[in-house]
């Protein structure tokens, strides 16, 4: 499930460009208040250009190495991207591809070689409280908030420093608890949780200041399946209901296809794809099809493979089974070669390519 | 998310806000956990303990004529190693939970934080080492000056000094990791502090600790009031407080920058 509101624009599949996709919840290019005043009324108002469209976070040509000389790795190449407000946008990419360094850059956490990061119209590098006053995240393997200290405590906490008073958000905290299903643990200390309530226990301290921008690096890590959906729907609910932007990066790809407006691919530090993920399997490499009978024989397997090429060959007790690789445009070719060399197939089957296999495929081309 | 306590939405929160909570948590640290203070208080005066018999068997009457002294440096020792260790490892934990990298990109940012730390580090320290004092007096027998203004100004400025270089050494911390069990060992580097001979080397009073040291020995044992002290004397105690305390902050703003710049600030 993606594209939410069917809304994109460019796209691109190579780095180092800027790109411009993203759902508009507001369905307005201009409903971002641009005078709008942050938080603490000074110093925060958005720069016009990028908070007229809508523009909740802006990368560009952002470059980081680390180490020099022959040692030296570029993590983050020349990327470039924004993310509209509202939206939830994907961070896909193996390990060692450079997304930590990315969103630890975009974050500040990270100074990059080159490049610029605006958050909400504001350059980070020339005033970076300002850029970050509305923005929290939730990094991976990090334990993000304080074990000793309460639930309800780190959210009173962690919204103080994010710069809210927290006796004037404590409804807040008390639906972020009840949506987590945290509130039967408030005021247990974290550090008596299963490690799944202290991944949601850090998402609650991340959303308890009123945060309109979060990075979540592997939210779901250590989830199990029920915790994952719950934190799946908030998120969805969030920015769907409360137009928080999200950022998120994580290898389950599941989390990325159901919560995802759009998803960015990463590779060798470059994104390598950016597009919605029915986009992403629409542009897919064909799927594969799966073919068993007992008449396929030499002559016939040499006759698809004139047409086709063919990945698996099985021999079953009873005949044979044959994988190849045809989208299903090419369905009826096959069947045609099948039928001409005598064979009646007896199952068939079509496998599309899912997101999975999109990511492998586009990481394995590196970008080439 | 836009519904609030008093619907009028959320207030700004300031210096007054994060001071409160940042002291607030490290008193319910205290109180919640108090294993870490009460361990603290017993090591100390297990050590304290071996000192005084330890030194009375090997040196008698020498020991116990100077022992007035010897429980007013360990006093200020104490104090020092507490603050000390507090604030540098208090740092290198923010850096292990992935705590300091939320702070640095929240509207205040860490320094606030870690100074308001060090300050709630300095009074944690001045009640555990009140306890040992108590314990010392009661053990040995021995009577001092107790006037708690002049001590706790004169010990408070002392310790500001060794606060700077826990700010210093949590900045290198933040840089090289893993390095605490090293740094750990300046705070012995603190008994040569204390005992500085200052009167025969004047240059020892730029030291961390060194001056104060002597003030807080004329004002526990003589019985000198802080109005009584030479003008110049709380001066200089002044200037050394202010200028380790900047100085090792300094380098552990420094030390975070850098740390941004090599990728390393987070990682553990």
């Amino acid at each position: 499930m993606t594209d939410q509101d069917g809304v994109g624009g460019e796209r691109t599949r190579s780095s180092g460009q800027t790109v411009t996709t993203g759902p508009s919840r507001d369905g307005s290019a201009d409903s971002a208040d641009a005078t709008t005043a942050g938080r603490h009324g000074r110093d925060t108002e958005p720069d016009a250009r990028t908070a007229a469209s809508g523009t909740a976070i802006a990368v560009e040509g952002v470059t980081k190495r680390f180490e020099t000389g022959p040692d030296s790795v570029l993590a983050v190449d020349n990327v470039s991207f924004e993310v509209e407000t509202g939206s939830i946008v994907g961070l896909l990419g193996p390990n060692g591809a450079g997304k930590t360094t990315l969103i630890k850059s975009v974050l500040g956490m990270v100074v990059p070689d080159e490049g610029t990061v605006r958050i909400r119209g504001i350059d980070v590098g020339d005033r970076p409280r300002a850029a970050y006053a509305n923005v929290g995240a939730m990094l991976e393997g990090a334990r993000n908030d304080y074990w000793r200290l309460t639930v309800r405590e780190n959210l009173r906490y962690f919204a103080t420093v994010s710069g809210v008073d927290p006796d004037s958000v404590a409804d807040r905290h008390d639906r972020l608890l009840d949506r987590l299903d945290l509130t039967e643990w408030a005021d247990t200390p974290v550090r008596k949780l299963s490690r799944g309530m202290k991944q949601k226990v850090s998402l609650a301290s991340v959303l308890a200041g009123g945060a309109e921008v979060v990075f979540l690096d592997e939210p779901t890590l250590g989830l199990d399946v029920e915790s994952s959906r719950t934190l799946q729907r908030e998120l969805l609910r969030l920015a769907r209901e409360d137009g928080l932007t999200v950022f998120i990066s994580s290898h389950d790809m599941d989390v990325i296809e159901t919560v995802c407006d759009r998803v960015l691919v990463m590779s060798e530090g470059r994104i390598v794809a950016d597009d919605t993920v029915d986009e992403l399997l629409r542009g897919a490499a064909g799927g594969t099809v799966v073919v068993e009978s007992p008449d396929l024989d030499a002559d016939a397997l040499a006759a698809v493979r004139e047409r086709f090429p063919v990945t698996a060959v099985e021999e079953l007790d009873w005949g044979t089974r044959l994988t190849v690789e045809a989208s299903g445009d090419d369905l009826y070719g096959l069947m045609d070669v099948l039928a001409t060399a005598g064979v009646t197939p007896e199952r068939l089957r079509t496998v599309e390519p899912d997101l999975e296999d999109v990511f492998v495929g586009l990481t394995r081309e590196g970008g080439r | 998310m836009s519904t609030d306590a008093d619907g009028l939405g959320p207030r700004p929160a300031g210096y007054y806000h994060l001071a409160r909570a940042v002291l607030y948590r490290e008193f319910l640290l205290f109180v919640r956990y108090p294993a870490n203070a009460i361990g603290g208080v017993v090591i100390s005066l297990f050590f304290f303990g071996v000192l005084f018999y330890g030194g009375r068997m090997l040196a008698g009457q020498a020991l116990t004529d100077s022992i007035e002294g010897i429980v007013v440096g360990y006093f200020l020792w104490t104090l020092a190693v507490g603050a000390y260790s507090a604030i540098s490892n208090d740092i290198g934990s923010e850096v292990q939970w992935g705590t300091l990298e939320r702070h640095v990109m929240t509207p205040f940012g860490f320094a606030p934080v870690a100074l308001l730390k060090g300050a709630a580090k300095v009074v944690r320290t001045f009640l555990i080492s009140t306890v040992i004092l108590a314990v010392m007096l009661l053990l040995t027998g021995t009577t001092l000056q107790l006037h708690v203004l002049t001590i706790v100004v004169i010990a408070s400025l002392s310790i500001l000094s060794v606060l700077g270089l826990g700010f210093a050494a949590g900045g290198i911390t933040v840089l090289y990791k893993r390095i605490g069990n090293w740094l750990n060992l300046l705070q012995f580097g603190f008994v040569v502090l204390i005992s500085a001979p200052v009167l025969e080397i004047p240059w020892l009073k730029l030291l961390p600790l060194a001056h104060g040291s002597g003030l807080l020995q004329r004002a526990m044992v003589d019985g000198v009031r802080l109005w009584e002290f030479a003008p110049a004397d709380l001066a200089l105690l002044v200037a050394v407080a202010v200028g380790y305390l900047g100085l090792g902050y300094a380098v552990f703003q420094l030390s975070t920058q850098r740390a941004r710049r090599l990728g390393v600030l987070g990682d553990y």
